[in-house]
């Protein structure tokens, strides 16, 4: 039918594209997790990365960090971004500071904080002493009660302002007479959030969880560059585990394993989030 | 095989078909940026000697090294000659990626047994070091004399090291910070020769048992993480590296600390009137001392484009004499190190520690064996676990590791 | 009524105390570490590291700002991060604003396995993808130039861009095209006329995030990037850092100078980011 094909056609080139790059990659990436060092196919990459505790290890801290930081991401870039939809002397240039966060190179971004929350140098026990919040200097990124919460921050911190954008462009579409019409039947502010502004970015909110979601799965640099994963893997997730047996203790096939078997996951958790989550469009008829 | 057989394949039948890319008489070089001006020099005195053959720069750095390398070497498409650290050897080694070197080391002899050890697998060389050091005690000399120690006759047991430690630990000065955090390799490099001093070892000799709860490494372990127990090393151990160890030095904070001389600069630079000394790592009673040897080598890619003209450049950069010019420590070579650069009397301590370097054990899971010895000394610092049952549950995942 | 003037009618005193005092709030958590960093950047070495820590330096210096402009890579890195991060977004842009809209306004066969496909690609660990990338560049001959990295990060940034726009386009209603198909528009020229126009917003917050993803994006540039005529500003901050020394008032400056550009160039795009253009657009 003609509607079919014309929507197939937009979307092909991004599919070629994507194609052309991907599938190469995860068929060498299933090969190499199938063969041992010498060639020969075996199972065993898969039983060496799943034995180890430290494997299930990572894989919790990796929801609990994840997870974390997901729910205050989106909340706090909710908020922001409704704050900055709202008019106000200086908003663009908030709006601008707003995005710091997210441009500053990660790794700067990290060794700053990381340098900030140092037991020793850092200048958030000194001020917290100084102003007699806390008794005596706190190890931040030491203790086992801390250091997750910590990480959680610096990562909220981060990647807040990128949903704050996206959730900003997306009130810009919300017609300014519909909440007018709430004006006149009474509504107050919070009321006009939850009943209007809330349900209209809802596409967009969803799509930003799953874009937080897909990134925070993969993503390194922050708890490498502060913690490597320590103390005692205390901090280890799947991603930076992945890199290690890559990179630096020379297990190939086992990254590989452990690549495909996160991939799964991942793919699952990803396939039943878009099926679960309706999407409401309006079709070209 | 089969594996760069599939990748090859695809690589091949276009490179057949193309003209390749680097020209016969180019060596492409891939040097750290710390020593780019001196790579340079050396590129360039070699030209002059041997104009058919053109010396590539090309600059790496500390950030990312480690991926920059394997990927360029399980493609089957990196440069020629390429700077590692010696912990790498054994694993590019072992998979095949880097070729022996037998035929291009020359005066063998003339290089330290131990970094000779650590660079050979099955027999054969893999790569050709240059540079080695070793770490040893640097102390703040005000603090050193102040605590009423005397510069000339430095601790040279465990408990000497410990009472001139608890001497120093005055006023918010930590008298001997220790690493507890940061890249597991710091750890390592600083604890695992005490093992050694003491007797015990991390695996046995054949690499099939794991002894790393044997009572000689435990008492080791012990005897490094009691620093921080008997509050000798700073609060914040657990986070800091050598690196953050050298900035609570320079900040006054610590009156000493393990580390290499490649400190010594930075700490001039940073705070020109801190007086430092040095002495040689203290050793338990009717022992001798021992240490590791970090440092950097040669390797030449499986895959090289122009082996034969690296290989000759590698001859000349290894002259005694280049050697000497191009290392940032201590050269590899004993020959070297009669060189005047060598000679300052700080440095003494360190060039001391060279006779007693070991070699790392040679076995395929080192970097994970290395990381569960880590985590157990993180595991007893942060108090979950007394030095005992840390490494009786270290020694249960490196068994199952040597196991695998 | 305009939305300024029914903004402005409301809630007086009591919502503007609020939204100035969130305003501030937002401003001091966003701009806390990077003050720090600020700091740093006009600091001398003795004074970065010292114990206990000081906000304002005592010899400010303009030394590490030298450094970075005039003594290092960082000035031709800012080119090439510029052509690379540009040119990406430009790709990955066009594709997106096709296959979104071929997402959010048909329905075909398999569209929900296509959607699924277009994320996979963002599942695979760096780790797993990276070698094979880089033999598919190396035979296609595209190591250490523009298009390599160029193809990469349009790779990298593609999917989400693709999801997100997606969202964006149905958020427009579908009413507004409806009555372009039925006065005879075509397709595209209802996508570029109508739909785009309207989705500015959401096409600028995708912009933003191709552009800032590729600007700051490290491990895929080392390893396909291995001459300097290529290379980009992230690695220029890596070589601020031997192997046990890093030059921190030279980091913080660079990041400066590699922070500061993006931020204002968002400050220009503002004027996109403007809202209400549907409203009252489909009353009867």
């Amino acid at each position: 039918m003609n509607r079919s094909s014309t929507g197939l056609m937009f979307i092909l080139p991004a599919i070629a594209v994507l194609l052309m790059l991907i599938a190469y990659p995860i068929v060498y990436t299933v090969y190499l997790s199938l063969i041992d060092a010498h060639g020969a196919l075996t199972g065993k990459n898969y039983a060496n990365v799943l034995k180890p505790y430290v494997t299930r290890q990572a894989f919790g801290n990796l929801l609990y960090y994840v997870g974390g930081s997901i729910v205050f991401q989106v909340l706090f870039g909710t908020l922001a971004a409704i704050l900055l939809n709202q008019k106000f002397w200086g908003r663009s240039a908030v709006r601008s500071i707003t995005l710091i966060p997210w441009v500053v190179p990660g790794i700067v971004a990290a060794t700053t904080w990381a340098w900030m929350f140092h037991t020793e140098f850092g200048i958030i026990n000194y001020m917290l002493t100084g102003a007699h919040i806390i008794p005596g200097p706190v190890g931040w990124l030491t203790n086992k009660d801390t250091v997750m919460p910590v990480l959680i921050a610096i990562n909220v911190w981060k990647l807040f302002p990128f949903v704050a954008i996206m959730v900003l462009a997306g009130l810009q579409a919300i017609p300014a007479d519909l909440y007018e019409a709430a004006k006149v039947d009474g509504a107050n502010f919070w009321e006009e959030v939850w009943y209007i502004t809330l349900p209209l970015v809802r596409p967009v909110l969803v799509a930003v969880t799953l874009l937080l979601l897909i990134w925070g799965l993969n993503a390194i640099t922050l708890i490498y560059a502060i913690t490597q994963g320590g103390p005692a893997n205390l901090s280890l997730i799947t991603p930076i585990q992945i890199y290690q047996l890559a990179f630096t203790s020379f297990q190939f096939n086992e990254a590989a394993a452990l690549s495909v078997l996160f991939f799964i996951v991942a793919a699952i958790v990803v396939a039943v989030y878009v099926k679960v989550i309706p999407s409401n469009t309006a079709v070209a008829r | 095989m089969k594996l760069k057989a599939l990748a090859g394949g695809l690589a091949v039948s276009t490179l057949i078909l193309l003209p390749s890319l680097a020209v016969a008489g180019d060596v492409v070089w891939w040097t750290p940026n710390w020593s780019q001006a001196r790579a340079q020099k050396l590129a360039d005195d070699f030209h002059k000697a041997n104009p058919d053959i053109n010396i590539k720069l090309q600059i790496t750095t500390s950030n990312g090294l480690p991926q920059q390398v394997m990927t360029a070497l399980q493609s089957g498409s990196g440069p020629d000659i390429i700077e590692v650290q010696h912990g790498w050897v054994q694993g590019y080694a072992q998979n095949d990626l880097v070729q022996p070197l037998d035929d291009t080391i020359q005066e063998k002899d003339d290089y330290n047994k131990a970094v000779i050890a650590e660079d050979t697998y099955d027999g054969k060389l893999y790569a050709i070091p240059y540079r080695i050091e070793c770490t040893a005690l640097l102390y703040n000399l005000d603090d050193y004399t102040k605590a009423g120690l005397d510069p000339a006759n430095p601790p040279q047991t465990w408990d000497d090291w410990v009472a001139a430690s608890k001497k120093m630990t005055a006023g918010g000065v930590y008298g001997m910070a220790i690493t507890g955090g940061g890249e597991f390799g710091n750890t390592i490099t600083r604890a695992l020769p005490l093992i050694w001093m003491n007797g015990g070892d991390i695996i046995s000799a054949d690499g099939k048992t794991a002894t790393i709860n044997k009572p000689e490494a435990v008492a080791a372990i012990k005897f490094y993480t009691d620093f921080y127990a008997q509050k000798l090393s700073p609060d914040s151990t657990l986070q800091n590296d050598g690196v953050a160890n050298r900035q609570l030095f320079i900040a006054g904070k610590v009156a000493s600390y393990l580390t290499g001389q490649y400190d010594i600069a930075p700490i001039a630079q940073a705070a020109p009137t801190l007086k430092v000394g040095a002495f040689m790592t203290p050793h338990p009673a009717g022992k001798t001392t021992a240490g590791i040897l970090n440092g950097w080598s040669y390797v030449i890619p499986k895959d090289a484009q122009n082996p034969t003209d690296a290989k000759k450049f590698l001859q000349f950069l290894n002259t005694s004499d280049n050697m000497g010019y191009f290392t940032d420590t201590f050269p590899a070579r004993v020959s070297s190190l009669k060189l005047p650069r060598f000679q300052d009397p700080l440095l003494k301590p360190f060039a001391g520690m060279l006779p007693f370097g070991r070699p790392t054990p040679n076995t395929p899971h080192w970097v994970q064996i290395s990381q569960a010895m880590f985590n157990g000394i993180q595991r007893i610092l942060s108090g979950q676990q007394d030095p005992q049952a840390a490494m009786d549950q270290a020694n249960d995942e490196i068994q199952a590791l040597l196991d695998s | 009524m305009s939305e300024d003037a029914r903004l402005a009618g409301e809630g007086g005193v009591g919502s503007r105390v609020t939204i100035a005092i969130s305003a501030i709030v937002l401003v001091l958590v966003c701009l806390f570490p990077f003050a720090w960093m600020a700091l740093s950047s006009i600091k001398k070495l003795p004074e970065l590291f010292t114990v206990p820590p000081h906000w304002l330096p005592n010899e400010p210096t303009l030394g590490n700002y030298w450094t970075v402009l005039f003594n290092s890579n960082i000035p031709r890195y800012f080119l090439n991060s510029c052509i690379i991060s540009g040119g990406a977004t430009l790709v990955a842009l066009v594709l997106a604003v096709f296959a979104s809209y071929g997402f959010a306004r048909f329905n075909f066969r398999g569209k929900a396995w296509l959607q699924t496909f277009v994320l996979v690609g963002q599942l695979l660990p760096t780790a797993a993808i990276i070698v094979p990338l880089f033999i598919t560049l190396r035979w296609l001959h595209l190591i250490n130039t523009y298009w390599g990295l160029i193809l990469i990060y349009t790779i990298i940034t593609l999917p989400l861009s693709v999801w997100m726009l997606t969202s964006y386009f149905r958020g427009i209603p579908y009413e507004l095209e409806e009555a372009a198909t039925i006065d005879g528009a075509s397709r595209l020229g209802i996508l570029f006329r109508i739909t785009l126009p309207l989705a500015m917003p959401g096409v600028v917050a995708v912009v933003v995030y191709s552009f800032v993803t590729c600007w700051n994006e490290f491990v895929f540039a080392l390893v396909f990037a291995q001459d300097q005529s290529v290379k980009t500003l992230p690695i220029g901050l890596a070589e601020f850092s031997t192997e046990f020394n890093t030059d921190w008032g030279g980091v913080m400056a660079a990041s400066m100078v590699m922070t500061v550009p993006v931020a204002l160039l968002f400050l220009v795009f503002q004027r996109l980011f403007v809202g209400g253009l549907t409203a009252g657009a489909t009353k009867g």
